[in-house]
Parts: C-alpha cells; structure tokens; sequence
C-alpha cells in the first residue's frame, strides 16, 4: 500500500515536475497588437504545449486594443485574460492603475537586468525597431533620419500615426527627444510634404507598391517581405533606431490565472523565444540568434528612451503629434 | 385573495394574446411601432446628444459647440456635402442611364449585366476602394500592361476628393438603379401605348411622359445616394486619410482613435452634425415625394417599348463597358494582389501562389468564425427585419396618417449616421449592465445584432412601404368588415402581400450586412469577429494580400448566394430579385 502510494506520488511529481503544465486548462482571450499571422502561429505552439487550454484571441493596432479595453474597464467586464500589445509605456500604466497581475515565478534570470519590468507585471518578448524602409527603385538611399528631410524625398515619405500604432508612438516620442531640434523635426518632414496615416501595415504597401518611396516602419515588415522577393530595402539610420518591446502582461480580472501564467512562461522559454525568432523578429533572449536580414545585435543603435516621461507626455505628444499633420 | 384576482383578470381576458391591439379602436400597433423606432432610431441619438451636450450628465453644451465650429468641422463637412453631392449625380446619371437602358430597351443580356450591377453594389465599398486603389498604383499590372505605368513616386490619383467621388459615384450607383427599376415596374403599360397611338417616338415618351412620371422616384434615388455618401466611411478612409482629406466620418473615427474614450464627447458632438446634415437630405426627400395623386391599379406594368435597332449593340457594349470598370478591373486588381507572393512583386506564372487563400481560409480559425459570424449576425438581421418590415410598412401606411413622418425620420436616423458613431451610441447605451435585467449585452453578439437592426431598418423598410403604397385598400377594408383582429389582418392579408417586398428587403439587408465593417468595427469582441473586422484588421498588418484573399472569398460567397436564389427564382415570388428585369 505504503509504496503503491510513494510511486504514485513520485510519479504525480515527476510528470508535474517536467510537464508543469498540464495542469493549465480551461479559456483564455488574448488581445494582441501582433499581426493575425503571427498571433494564430504563437496560439498554435502554446496549445501544442497545452492541449487542454482553449485560447482565443482579439486583434487590433495597440491604441485601438487598448480602446476596447478602457471600454470594458468602464463597463466593468474586461474580455481579455492576457495582453500583448507594442510597447511597455502603456503596460506601465495599466501597473499604476493597477490593472495587472504580477506573476511572481516567471523565470527571468536569463535575460539581462533592464529588459522586463522589475516588479514582474510585464514581460518583454521581443525587440522591434522602426527604421527607414525605401523602394529599391528609389535614387535616394537614406542613411539617416536627416535624409527624409531632403529634397529628394519631397512628397514621397509615409510614416504611420501614433494615433493607429503603439509602436509609432514610442517612436515618435524617441525622435523627438532625441534628434536636436525635437518637434521641429516633424515640422520639416510635414514641410517636405511628408503623410502620417495609418498604422505600418499601410506604409509596407505604399512603399512596396511605389505609391511613396519611403517610410518609417517597424523592422520586421518589410525584412520578411524583401525575403519574399518585395522590392524594399530596410535601413538602420545612423543616429539609431527607436525600439518597443512587445510585452505581455496578465491581467488582473483573469479567470484563469494558472493557464495565463502558463502563456507567459511559454513566451518567455526557449521554445517561446525560438518562435519569434522564426517568425522573423528579433527575440528579447539574448541568447536566440538574429532571423535573416539583421546586422549584428551589437550593430543595432537604440536611441534612449525615458518611459516614465513617455507616460507622462503621452496626450501631449499625440496632440502635438495631431496640430502638425492634422 | 391575489388567485381570485387572478382568475377574474383571465376570465375577462379570454384566449386572445392581441385583444389588445384589435380592430377597429386599435392603437396597439402604431404605439408599437413608435416605440420600436424610438427605441432603434432616437434612443442611440438622444444617447449621443446627452454625451454631446452634457458630458457627465451636466448640461454643458459649450464643448459640443466649439468642436462643430472648429476648423476641421467645417472643413470636413464641406468635404462631406462635396463628395456626397457630387458622387450622387454621377450615382444618379451612371446609375439611372443603366437602368433605364435594361428597363425600357432591347438591349440583350438584360439579366447578367442586371446581376453584376448589384453584385458590384454587395462587394464592400472599403474592398472597392482599396481594389481601385491598387488598380491605380504606380506597379499596378493592369496599368502595366496598358503601358501607362507612372514614374514610381507617384501619387495615386484616386487619393482626394477626385477619387472618393467617382469611386462612391460608381459604388452608389446600383443604389439608383434598384430604385428606379421599382419606379418603373408601377408605371402602367396603358401609359406608355396611349401615347404611341398619338405616335410617339420612343425619346419623346421617355422625356415627355417617363421622366415627369418617374419624377418623386428619381430624386429619391439622388437623395438615398446622397444620404449613403455622407454616412460612407470605407470610401473617405483609404482614399481621403491618407492625404488628410477629411470628411465628417473620417474625422469622428480620427478623434476617436487619437483620444480613446476621453474623445467621446467630441466625437458625440460631430456625429450630431452628421445627422443634421443626412438630416436635411432624408426630409429632402421626404418633401419631394410626397404623393399627390392616388393610387393606381397596375394591371399590366411597364414593357420595354424602345427598339434600339442599329444601336443595340453598341448601348450592349457600353453597358458592359460600365460593368468592366465597375466590377472587373478593380476584382483583377484585388485577385493579383492575392495571388503574388509579396506586395510589389510582379505577377507571372512564376511567382503565382495560393498561398494567402490557403493561410485565411485553412490556417486562420478567425476568419472561418468571421465567415459563421458575418452569415449568422447578417442573416438573423435580415430574417427579424423582414417580419418587422411587413408590420412596419402596414401600421406606417394606413395607421399612422401625420404622425408617420416623425417616425420615419427617427427610424431613418442611424442610417444616417455613420457606423462608427451607431456603434459609439450603442457602446455608450449597453456598456453598462441594462437596467431592471441587470445584464450587459456589451461584448455579446446581440450588441451587433441589435446595432445591425438599427441600422438597416430603414433600408428593409423601403420596399414594403412603397409596395403597401401601391396596394388598394379593398381587402383590408373587407377583412375589417367581417371583423379580422389585427393579428390575422396581417398574417393572412397584409403578408402575402407583402412577402415578395419583404424578401427584396431581407436580400439586401443580407447582402449589405454581410461584408458591413463600420458598426461592427467597435462592437465586436473575441469571438464574435465579422468579415469586415478581419478584412481591416489584416490590411492593417501589412497583410494585403490576405486581406485581398478573404475579400475575394466574401465576394464569392455573396455570388453564391444570388446563384443560388437565381436558381430558385422560379419558386418564389415575382419580382423578388431585384435583378431579375
């Protein structure tokens, strides 16, 4: 009997020991920034894993998800048990309104200090740049920011809004506290007839279909699409790029803890790390090499970026943002 | 005590569940109606005026005023009243060309080229945009093979105001088509051989006797295409945002998607003054087709009666001509992005693949559910308006005598409104859990169901209406003689009436709700994702050729669909489909 028991046991241990998951089951809802492709395809690795978790998910630019989502605040039913949106700016200020879950045991330690939040709330998943993307028919090949500002590019820039993008947010904030001259950068690029409309997905198909020459872009877009044979060249300008992080985060209202937290550690892992390196994007594990048509990591030039002063400018930079291409 | 209460209320209360709203006293259905259309069509925008003019529930109207008299308001509404006037008269004069060349000629192949037309009126007018936008682009296949390729650079000539008013011209103009061919069917044949016999000529009926006689028709149409100009967002966001051309629809979206929630109010506001301005056209054409006459007996209606003779070829041509803008060259267009494997690749046999049918339709479980959703949230749409439709059209007809325009503008009221600012007024009445039921229907799918009978009840209403117009009140009058109630007045007269009107209805409601984007781009939550939802949110991604993929997909289950009832058209009804001429 006593030993029957003890295998038992021991057994029961060692399945939960290596397969900690198996007891992750029941629903979760997933709101997501992540293109539809690359949402299903990270969906479909976490129920390989988790076969009895039944997840779904919502797809929209991060300013729009994140509509919704005050909108279920105010109505008191939040839909979503788990976020993963473009930047850690707004995670932050769901962590101040206390709208997140810390996940205490996320296993953290092989990433270097600095990449997810301290408190555990958020968790970085990868690193995506916005750069320049040009037509390879372009006779300008712009090298710095400055370039888009040249006669040469008149009428031929698009850049996404900040008001359909997370990722454009973050970057617009970045540029102008970083370039010399802030604002006044984007008063010239507005002066040189450049369009701020849409979100990334619109400035691929201008530029790859020739409509514009140029564009500022998220890294990924157009590197996957060159590969497939897209007439488009992506640039690391010189002063260096701005970066978001993709985060994700648990929300507080979650039914499902268990199953979330599960995700999370799914996102995190090797396996995890290993899928956004195939999707093409540059994984937060330092460890993952660089998909196709990267420099070296050390070769990519982040500008710095206060997030704090981020939070706190957020409405002032999209109403600035708002009188200049408006 | 209570029981014997109970019982005598019963005993006095025989089997008869619309006693209340029997014949003759019967104020039952009128109420009914009123407060159906209150509850669709002025509760959203009273919710909007109250979120305008007293944010927080404090009358503060100051907000509200300064945004309808900023710059960009009036800017935008001149935008507004341009592109919608303008494309109406293109709508009315392509659109009214074509339907009186099928109507009133021997043009051949009367039924396909009819068929294309509202088929091209089913494909979404943001795919019709996005499809004539790529046919326009400087790598544009079809331009290339024209030798008219622009210099790379160069601006798209669709973008502004040029292009939104020729493309919603051309999209509208199916619109009039429909209406007109309704005109002409209750045009009496008599009509028409009377002044043949005086000798005629088949121009001079047409301009001396059809036109006047068409008059209220026509400018209803010009006013329908002009109301469904100033609610139309697809047009203005792919081809007006991008170069910052505003109109009223694309603004409110714009400050809602720069300032979140904390830009309802201002968005409150704006919508009010979209509805002013639909406001003005829906009475506009309530004035102008005033009846004045009354009713004729058709016994035989309107044949075509114009030989074009030598012509006839050439009118044949033109009108496929029209069919080959319209619907073909923009459906190519869609179908090469589709099938490259990357945007500005050149399509050759080559680089051709199925690959993006195969990712949506195979790999991606959201669109299959945003396919299940579309047919099911468009079809229980369609279903419960086509009932509502018959009983609306009867009370509205014979009961409701003056107070009936106030009603129909009400009814007509989210209509007119964009379906942004439907679903806005929708999020702001059912965020909240209902009152006394104490559940949200918030992140349901009866929040879209709700906002989709909302919606589309004026255009169910249409055909009902203008046929119990035309119908005389003989039977009525004889059922109320032998003392019918209500209830089998309108099961057993007023619907088999009816029933032909009533199924166009539920058609098009169908048809316009199944790839219906803008109400339900707020409205839809995990699950219960539309076509439309998807269709954005790929395009979005950088995913055009995807997002082309699944428009493609949509528009082939649309034409499936009216095969389908082609099939069936000699079971059902006369004059059921609209285009069958």
């Amino acid at each position: 009997m006593r030993t029957k028991a003890s295998i038992a046991f021991i057994a029961a241990a060692l399945t939960l020991g290596s397969l900690p998951a198996v007891a992750a089951e029941g629903k979760l809802v997933l709101y997501t920034s992540q293109p539809n492709t690359d949402a299903q395809q990270t969906i479909d690795a976490f129920k390989a894993k988790y076969p009895k978790v039944e997840i779904s998910f919502v797809r929209d630019g991060t300013p729009r998800v994140m509509a919704k989502l005050r909108a279920e605040f105010e109505a008191g039913a939040p839909q979503a048990d788990l976020l993963l949106i473009a930047d850690a700016v707004t995670m932050e200020g769901l962590k101040k309104e206390d709208r997140l879950l810390a996940h205490d045991k996320a296993e953290t330690s092989a990433y270097p200090a600095g990449v997810h939040d301290p408190a555990k709330f958020w968790f970085a998943t990868k690193l995506i740049t916005t750069g320049i993307v040009y037509n390879t028919k372009a006779a300008l090949k712009p090298t710095s920011w400055l370039d888009l500002t040249k006669p040469e590019a008149k009428n031929l820039l698009a850049m996404p809004s900040p008001l359909n993008s997370g990722a454009a947010m973050i970057h617009t904030i970045t540029l102008t506290g970083t370039l010399p001259g802030g604002w006044s950068y984007y008063e010239a690029l507005k002066a040189n007839g450049a369009l701020a409309a849409g979100a990334n997905g619109d400035i691929l198909r201008q530029v790859a279909t020739g409509e514009k020459l140029y564009g500022m872009i998220v890294d990924f877009m157009p590197i996957r699409e060159k590969a497939k044979g897209a007439p488009v060249e992506f640039v690391f300008p010189s002063e260096g790029v701005s970066a978001v992080s993709e985060p994700v985060a648990i929300l507080k209202t979650t039914k499902n803890p268990e199953a979330a937290k599960a995700f999370v550690d799914f996102l995190l892992s090797k396996d995890g790390q290993a899928l956004a390196l195939k999707q093409g994007y540059v994984a937060a594990h330092p460890d993952v090499a660089l998909p196709a048509g990267y420099p070296d990591r050390a070769a990519i030039k982040l500008m710095p970026f206060d997030a704090a002063k981020a939070l706190a400018d957020e409405a002032a930079s999209r109403k600035r943002f708002s009188a200049i291409f408006e | 005590m209570t029981l014997a209460a109970g019982s005598a209320w019963q005993e006095t209360r025989p089997r008869q569940p619309w006693r209340g709203l029997s014949l003759p006293a019967g104020f039952g259905l009128p109420v009914l109606v009123a407060a159906c259309a209150l509850l669709f069509g002025g509760l959203p925008f009273l919710r909007l005026a109250a979120a305008a003019f007293a944010p927080g529930w404090q009358f503060a109207p100051e907000a509200a005023l300064a945004e309808i008299g900023s710059r960009a308001a009036v800017n935008a509404t001149l935008h507004t009243l341009e592109t919608a006037g303008l494309s109406a008269l293109g709508a009315l004069l392509i659109g009214g060309t074509a339907s009186l060349l099928l109507g009133i000629t021997d043009v051949r192949g009367k039924r396909p080229i009819a068929f294309g037309l509202i088929f091209s009126m089913m494909i979404a007018p943001q795919v019709a945009a996005l499809a004539f936008l790529s046919l326009f682009a400087p790598h544009s296949p079809i331009l290339g093979l024209l030798g008219l390729s622009p210099e790379p650079g160069t601006p798209n000539p669709l973008l502004g105001r040029g292009g939104i008013v020729l493309v919603m011209a051309l999209h509208h103009a199916p619109l009039v088509a429909i209406t007109l061919w309704t005109g002409l069917r209750s045009v009496p044949q008599s009509l028409i051989e009377a002044a043949q016999m005086e000798g005629a000529g088949a121009g001079t009926i047409v301009a001396r006797i059809l036109l006047p006689v068409l008059r209220p028709q026509i400018v209803a149409a010009a006013l329908l295409a002009f109301v469904a100009g100033i609610g139309n967002f697809g047009i203005p966001a792919l081809l007006g945002l991008p170069v910052n051309y505003l109109t009223l629809p694309t603004l409110i979206y714009r400050r809602l998607s720069s300032f979140g929630p904390a830009g309802l109010p201002d968005a409150a506001a704006l919508s009010i003054l979209v509805a002013l301005v639909a406001g003005l056209g829906i009475t506009a054409g309530m004035l102008a087709t005033r009846r004045t006459g009354g009713k004729v007996e058709i016994e035989r209606p309107l044949q075509p009666f114009w030989q074009l003779g030598r012509a006839r070829p050439f009118v044949t041509a033109g009108l496929w001509l029209l069919l080959a803008i319209k619907l073909g060259l923009p459906f190519l267009a869609l179908l090469g992005e589709a099938l490259t494997p990357a945007l500005g690749v050149a399509l050759s046999w080559q680089s051709l693949t199925f690959d993006k049918f195969a990712e949506v339709l195979l790999r991606q479980d959201v669109t299959m559910r945003a396919f299940r959703n579309s047919f099911l949230f468009a079809g229980s749409a369609a279903l419960i308006l086509a009932l509502v439709s018959i009983a609306f059209a009867y009370a509205l007809e014979r009961r409701m005598s003056k107070f009936r325009r106030v009603v129909e503008v009400v009814i007509e009221l989210p209509y007119a409104l964009p379906g942004v600012v439907l679903a806005i007024a929708c999020i702001l009445m059912f965020l909240k859990p209902l009152p006394l039921l104490g559940v949200s229907i918030y992140a349901t799918p009866f929040i879209i169901l709700f906002a989709y009978i909302a919606r589309f009840l004026p255009l169910a209403l249409k055909a009902p209406v203008a046929a119990m117009a035309q119908i005389e009140a003989h039977h009525e009058e004889a059922a109320r003689l032998d003392g019918v109630t209500l209830w089998q007045m309108l099961r057993f007269i007023v619907a088999p009436i009816l029933a032909p009107a009533a199924t166009v209805s539920a058609l098009m409601v169908f048809l316009v709700a199944f790839n219906e984007l803008t109400v339900s781009a707020l409205l839809w939550s995990s699950g219960t994702e539309t076509l439309g939802v998807v269709l954005f949110s790929l395009k979005e991604a950088g995913l055009a050729g995807e997002a082309a993929a699944v428009a493609i997909s949509a528009s082939a289950v649309i034409l499936l669909a009216m095969l389908t009832l082609d099939l069936l058209a000699k079971r059902l009804p006369q004059n059921v489909l609209p285009w069958r001429i």
